[in-house]
């Protein structure tokens, strides 16, 4: 089971690297500068990627 | 389409050849038989389990919700396997060796027993499954496409199976890192396109900027391995 968990949702820090860059994301599009969240969610998502692949 | 269809049968031939080493390991303690018929049954699960996630997905009649909930999961998936594939790149990670992987299975003291074998065959084909079956329900549910998806791993399954029963042993020189990078990148695409787009984001090259969105993730993607393997390496001469 934890098997089946852990493939679909990642472990944590996966979980919490895609929940902080999709909040950043969505927020930013209720704000005046919502076009930039069309380049701030894919360099939140590499830096996210980095982060993972440090740990 | 077309690039969904070419990370579905990547993504399953990545897992197959995992699984293929799993079976390999447990055919020569059960035999043959056996070990094909634990794998056969994990394969009809998943094959269960993709008509179930599909029905599932498909009864979510607002599209928008649908796609963002794909979009999380295909964000988490390539997410994790971009990170894996920078970190085996820069060698801050081991790479994946199918030889390793066979001969510690083969060192168990479990695989000698015919029931516990079954389960290491069922799990080990179970668990990297899942991960196909992920792709095909939400790359083939989200694009329309989920028979096409479906017919894509199976092919994968077929090249494997093939492949496994030419060589006899694990499929060591499949570059499994190389395809994790690229999938990684693709599905990460997928993930960040409809999750943005789902709420409310025009993107303004439309459906091109998956292939920006690619080209954005495969080129940092190389440069943070470049980065990190001379961070490595300069640790390593100090």
């Amino acid at each position: 089971m934890q098997g089946f968990i852990k493939t679909l949702f990642g472990d944590k820090y996966t979980l919490g690297v895609a929940g902080i860059c999709i909040f950043v994301a969505g927020a930013l599009l209720h704000t005046p500068a919502a076009i930039l969240a069309g380049a701030v969610l894919p360099v939140s998502l590499l830096s996210g990627a980095a982060y993972l692949a440090r740990r | 389409m077309m690039g969904a269809l070419i990370a579905t049968y990547l993504t399953a031939t990545v897992e197959w050849v995992e699984a293929y080493t799993i079976v390999l390991a447990v055919a020569l303690s059960i035999g043959w038989p056996r070990a094909l018929g634990a794998a056969g049954s994990a394969l009809l699960f998943l094959a269960v389990l993709t008509t179930i996630g599909s029905l599932i997905l498909t009864m979510i009649h607002d599209l928008t919700i649908l796609q963002f909930i794909i979009g999380v999961f295909l964000t988490l998936f390539g997410v994790r396997w971009l990170g894996k594939a920078i970190a085996r790149g820069a060698g801050l990670k081991k790479l994946h060796d199918e030889d390793a992987e066979f001969a510690g299975l083969r060192a168990r003291a479990d695989i000698h027993e015919a029931r516990a074998a079954w389960w290491i065959a069922f799990n080990g084909t179970l668990l990297e499954g899942l991960e196909v079956w992920l792709i095909v329900v939400a790359l083939g549910v989200q694009t329309h496409h989920t028979l096409a998806a479906s017919a894509a791993a199976a092919v994968a399954l077929i090249v494997v199976c093939v492949a496994g029963i030419l060589a006899r042993k694990p499929l060591a020189k499949v570059p499994e890192n190389t395809i994790k990078f690229t999938v990684g990148s693709g599905i990460l695409s997928f993930g960040t396109f409809w999750i943005l787009e789902s709420l409310g984001y025009k993107w303004p090259l439309g459906d091109a900027t998956l292939l920006v969105l690619f080209g954005f993730y495969v080129l940092g993607g190389l440069a943070l391995i470049r980065l990190y393997s001379f961070k490595s390496a300069a640790s390593g001469v100090a």
